[in-house]
């Protein structure tokens, strides 16, 4: 039984290998990692980057001039409402966006995993019931979803966010989860682990899942990207981080009323911001799916 | 074939069930109360008592979720709270805003995509290729409202060729913002599949056969693959729906569109449980009826489709 | 001078004159013309029994009648379909003598009504009074003082026997106890006198069928596009020269949902007139368009609670008076508001009777904020929430708020929630400070000072704040039923002076109101009471 596992596991390694090389070998997927990684090191490094404090206020000491000035030598991407510094506030959201990523794609993957796995192994009502479940989410217009989930809550906080969205996307996972398993679940190695009767929980989790990983790390690639959509869709309907909260959502979600009186940056930048590290997790997605051959279905 | 439709049909009850007690559920537990916003700022609690039992909230919670059911069933989604209006007919008043909006934007997200895919195809690796995907990426990753304020700041406030936001009264000059906003997303989409189904099919057996035998390369793609290109076409709307009904919902709001969607948030905002429920049962309904749609028409289109 | 040019300067004088003439003839009020008058959104309501928001009222405003109504400039009360109205000696009974010749609309969406345009009477006033507790309306209780009240509700009795039907011109109201601001009360716009056949007819869908005495007749209803309301040709009220009013054929109230979309078709001339006008534009507005831009200050008053009735601002008068020397309301106005709203000094609002301008209230005063933070026992500053509702405008000035306190070292941590759950959260005390702001319902201090700060009314019923003092309690409840004005008065400004000594809310602003109305719109004037209070009958148009 050890060698077994032991076979296995090497197999994998040699796989993740071969995939790295192919990864390497894909020019935009590189592309992607590396935005992916300067949006990280942004977040990280933010303080240091950043020219102003975001939250400060500059209004109040230097007068209206300050206000809603446009991109200039000092506020390169120019000021907002208060004499904020548009720059610095995106550098600081690259934080809200990378966090919510990571949070609610944990969050979707606690739900979508498991669920997705039990439905895989076990055809008949566990499948019957989670696939109704999936499909019951599916069909519920998800914004509106995300929206009432967020609204159950009455204290709008970052946690309450990463569940809410967490509790839709979930979905994606676990489709992707259960197609693994149903393809997997008559396989050798598992028939084999069966015979000598293991428990179930270890073959789902530790035979049978290793082998399903590559499709799920792909999905919640590509997923980082639609949640941070997510996020700025909530905020830009009132319903996502609380100021004074850089996140680039909420950003827009103010500017965008003073789109029409000219102050174009205050909404722009930010939607740009939004766009480079959306962009970054789908090339780093697409170069994954092909650098570990899934085929996904979406 | 009938019965595999008879099949689905019948699947969309449990699920539509589903929509249905997952919304009764949210908005159950959902803080504000809905007769407390009727009254306004300021309100005395006797009167509030009142209205509550009018409205039949203050019923035990399985007492209303039964007879919320047996009105459902009976295809009765109740009436606002807010306006009084039955939801049903709200229903039918706003819907057709939002599906022509959905309708014209899956048009233009078809025309422009599939043209961008076979071209991207036919020319694989030149220059119209690359800007072609890259620009189909970038689409993808755009926020659907970010795109529309885009628009809006370039045609509608500084440009001044569009009139603004609004329904316009149906003016078509009205429709076109929307449409792009909502369709870039699915547009991009299109191309990327479109692209690769091509690519698959320019290499294969039959296409060769048809080259060798003399035909037009213009010939060759539009009889032989481009009735490949509408599985993709085809495809996309069926897994884009429901995100084009959810992008409907921003859309409708920056674009002012008397539709569905900013239907369903302002019923969210003022609690107003009925036009919650409502709308988001419509919007299930749609999505699944129109999957069963895309469904089928995968068999008229590729005869390798077999139902079971 | 010759003959000749003496003669051309005497035509030309003649001519400026006759032109003139026709210019000031043109400027009669004339029949004729639409007014169209923008909205943010659809009114929800139509029954006047059910509407609590301002563009539901603004319709309703159109459609029906009160027995009185405030003066414009909030300078007492004016007959509206009641000529006159005399009180006992203590006020605890008032007649009404009813307008003769007043009828209902004849007409309603292109139909004739039930009521056939018959004569109001003055059952016909007692009937829409019991309607109210009918239908639960969220309004009755305003006139929980008139006698039977309480039984009527419950259901125990058949009538109200507090309003009297004495003659078909006289109306007479009992009340339980005397109180001050009755007749004021009888403005607010739920108390409308409606036709019963109609009312009988539609039913709970009354609310989409508004039958009243009003100028205009409803038309055509297209939800979230407009309302279309034409003239009543048989309204009661005449102008000073006899002519019948209103002047205008219709006026349409057209639903826009965008305010740069509504700003630029009223640039076109496509709107008439545009209440409520948006921050994003008013600058430019001002400019450009200069007299036809109406601004006042609009009898409300713009505040941040505290919660009086847990710790820290419990028994804490330093910590909360340490709050409002915190902030610099003129320059958040300046900055924030564009100069739209004064600062607050007290709890009545400027147009308001019984206004104090001589109140010193809080000024911008870091220094002594920072003493008055010490001696409060927090000499380092505390960490607070402060929850508002979800709104540009509230989300703007708790922004700005937010950092002006950062700078004394307290830390106000924003919580931003739908309005339904805000007023949840708010009236079972479960947060710590919160936004509010209240616009006069009517034109009496005891609409503020007593709804807002009495501690009857904890809770849902205005006192949010959870304020509560015996002495404040003592003179407002006094104040109620004084009949002297001058002493009414004189307690309402004791009563503020100890309010504002104790700080139970950050006072913060009074509110402005605005009309920006095309040139050719003649003769609309913009009421102390807010926009929607703008009357349309006396509103003529001259292109």
């Amino acid at each position: 039984m050890g060698t077994g596992e032991n076979n296995n596991s090497s197999r994998h390694g040699n796989l993740w290998y071969e995939a790295w090389l192919r990864f390497r070998r894909n020019r935009l997927a590189m592309v992607g990692l590396i935005m992916v990684i300067s949006v990280i090191l942004i977040a990280i490094f933010a303080p240091y980057i950043a020219p102003y404090d975001p939250l400060k206020q500059l209004i109040w000491t230097e007068g209206k001039a300050i206000k809603l000035a446009p991109p200039s030598s000092s506020h390169i991407m120019g000021t907002d409402f208060y004499g904020r510094d548009v720059l610095s506030r995106i550098i600081f959201g690259a934080r809200i966006s990378l966090q919510i990523g990571i949070f609610a794609t944990i969050v979707s993957l606690l739900i979508g995993v498991p669920l997705g796995a039990l439905a895989g192994y076990f055809p008949g009502w566990v499948d019957d019931l989670i696939s109704w479940l999936i499909n019951v989410v599916f069909a519920f217009p998800f914004i509106l979803f995300v929206l009432a989930v967020v609204a159950v809550f009455k204290n709008p906080s970052m946690i309450v966010i990463y569940l809410a969205i967490g509790l839709v996307t979930w979905v994606q996972i676990a489709r992707v989860v259960r197609a693994q398993f149903i393809s997997l679940r008559e396989r050798e190695f598992v028939e084999a682990a069966r015979a000598l009767g293991l428990p179930t929980w270890r073959i789902i989790f530790i035979h049978i899942l290793p082998n399903a990983l590559a499709p799920v790390i792909v999905q919640a690639t590509l997923g980082m990207g639609s949640i941070i959509m997510i996020e700025a869709g909530l905020a830009f309907l009132g319903f996502g981080a609380q100021p004074p909260t850089p996140s680039w959502g909420l950003m827009i979600s103010i500017g965008q009323k003073f789109l029409a009186t000219g102050h174009w940056w205050w909404a722009i930048f930010p939607g740009l911001a939004i766009m480079y590290t959306v962009l970054a997790f789908n090339f780093l997605g697409d170069g994954l799916r092909d650098a570990l051959d899934v085929r996904l279905k979406r | 074939m009938l019965s595999y439709i008879i099949r689905r049909l019948l699947y969309t009850i449990p699920v539509i069930w589903g929509v249905v007690t997952v919304v009764f559920l949210l908005m159950a537990v959902v803080p504000g109360d809905p007769a407390r916003i009727m009254m306004g700022q300021r309100g005395d609690p006797e009167t509030l008592a009142r209205i509550r039992s009018d409205l039949g909230l203050d019923l035990p919670i399985h007492q209303q979720y039964f007879r919320f059911l047996k009105e459902v069933a009976k295809g009765d989604l109740g009436t606002s709270y807010r306006t009084n209006q039955k939801v049903s007919h709200a229903i039918v008043e706003r819907f057709p805003a939002t599906f022509r909006l959905a309708f014209w934007a899956m048009i233009f997200a078809s025309a422009i995509g599939v043209t961008a895919g076979i071209l991207s195809a036919v020319k694989q690796y030149s220059f119209f290729d690359y800007s072609a995907m890259f620009f189909a990426i970038a689409g993808v990753s755009a926020p659907v409202f970010w795109v529309g304020l885009i628009l809006l700041f370039i045609f509608a406030y500084n440009l001044n060729v569009i009139p603004g936001v609004g329904y316009g009264e149906g003016s078509v000059l009205y429709l076109i913002l929307p449409v792009i906003t909502l369709g870039v997303r699915p547009a991009a989409l299109i191309a990327r599949l479109t692209r690769s189904c091509m690519l698959e099919v320019l290499n294969q057996d039959y296409i060769r056969t048809a080259r060798a035998k003399g035909l037009g390369e213009k010939t060759v793609i539009l009889k032989h693959a481009l009735k490949n290109a509408m599985i993709p076409v085809i495809t996309i709307i069926g897994t884009q729906l429901s995100a084009l009904l959810s992008g409907a919902v921003l859309t409708e709001t920056i674009f002012a569109w008397p539709g569905i969607g900013r239907l369903a948030v302002e019923a969210l905002v003022a609690r107003d449980f009925p036009m919650i429920r409502g709308t988001v049962i419509f919007m299930a309904l749609i999505f699944l009826v129109a999957n069963i749609v895309v469904d089928i028409s995968y068999g008229f289109i590729d005869p390798r489709v077999r139902y079971s | 001078m010759n003959k000749r040019s003496f003669l051309i300067i005497a035509l030309f004088v003649c001519l400026t004159i006759f032109i003139s003439g026709v210019g000031m003839a043109a400027d009669a009020p004339q029949y004729g013309g639409v007014l169209k008058w923008r909205e943010i959104n659809d009114p929800p309501k139509g029954d006047p029994a059910m509407a609590t928001d301002t563009v539901s009222s603004r319709m309703i405003l159109c459609i029906f009648d009160t027995l009185v109504e405030n003066h414009p400039d909030g300078e007492g009360l004016l007959p509206a379909l009641a000529e006159s109205w005399e009180g006992n000696e203590d006020g605890t009974v008032w007649k009404f003598h009813l307008r003769k010749g007043v009828r209902f609309q004849k007409e309603h969406m292109g139909k004739p009504t039930e009521n056939k345009g018959r004569e109001v009477k003055a059952a016909d006033w007692k009937y829409s009074f019991e309607r109210l507790v009918h239908v639960n309306s969220p309004r009755a209780y305003f006139l929980d003082m008139l006698k039977g009240y309480q039984d009527f509700v419950d259901g125990k009795v058949q009538e109200w026997t507090g309003i009297k039907v004495i003659d078909d011109y006289t109306l007479q109201f009992e009340l339980e106890y005397s109180f001050a601001p009755f007749v004021s009360v009888l403005a607010y716009n739920s108390f409308m006198v409606i036709p019963k056949e109609d009312a009988d007819k539609w039913g709970k869908d009354f609310n989409f069928h508004p039958i009243g005495t009003g100028a205009f007749v409803l038309d055509k209803w297209e939800h979230d596009q407009k309302v279309v309301l034409k003239r009543n040709p048989d309204y009661w009220r005449k102008d000073a020269d006899g002519n019948s009013m209103p002047y205008l054929d219709s006026v349409e109230i057209m639903v826009i949902p965008d305010n740069t979309i509504a700003y630029q078709e009223f640039k076109k001339g496509n709107i008439d007139a545009f209440p409520d006008f948006p921050d994003e534009f008013y600058v430019e507005a001002k400019e450009k368009f200069g007299k036809l831009f109406q601004e006042r200050p609009w009898v409300g008053t713009y505040y941040y609670g505290f919660n009086n009735s847990k710790p820290p601002f419990k028994d804490n008068k330093d910590l909360r008076q340490a709050f409002n020397y915190a902030v610099n309301r003129e320059l958040i106005s300046e900055l924030v508001l564009e100069g739209r709203y004064s600062a607050g000094k007290g709890v009545l609002p400027p147009g308001m009777p019984g206004y104090n301008k001589d109140l010193q209230g809080y000024s911008f005063d870091p220094i002594k904020a920072k003493t008055l933070l010490a001696a409060a026992g927090y000499p380092n500053g505390i960490e607070v929430e402060l929850q508002v509702n979800n709104n540009p405008r509230h989300r703007a000035v708790a922004e700005a708020i937010q950092a002006q306190l950062m700078d004394l070292g307290i830390k106000l941590n924003l919580k931003i929630l739908d309005w339904g759950v805000h007023l949840d959260m708010c009236e079972r005390a479960e947060t710590q400070m919160f936004r509010m702001g209240w616009v006069v319902d009517y034109m009496d201090p005891d609409n503020f000072l007593f709804v807002l700060l009495h501690s009857d009314n904890h809770g849902a019923k205005g006192n949010y704040a959870f304020y509560k003092d015996p002495e404040v309690d003592k003179l407002l409840a006094e104040a109620r039923i004084e009949t002297d004005w001058n002493k009414r008065m004189s307690l309402y400004r004791k009563a503020e002076q100890m309010i504002v000594e104790d700080a139970p809310w950050i006072f913060l602003f009074h509110y402005s109101t605005s009309l920006l109305a095309q040139e050719w719109v003649r003769g609309i004037y913009l009421p102390a009471m807010g926009d929607y209070y703008t009357a349309l009958y006396n509103v003529w148009i001259n292109r």
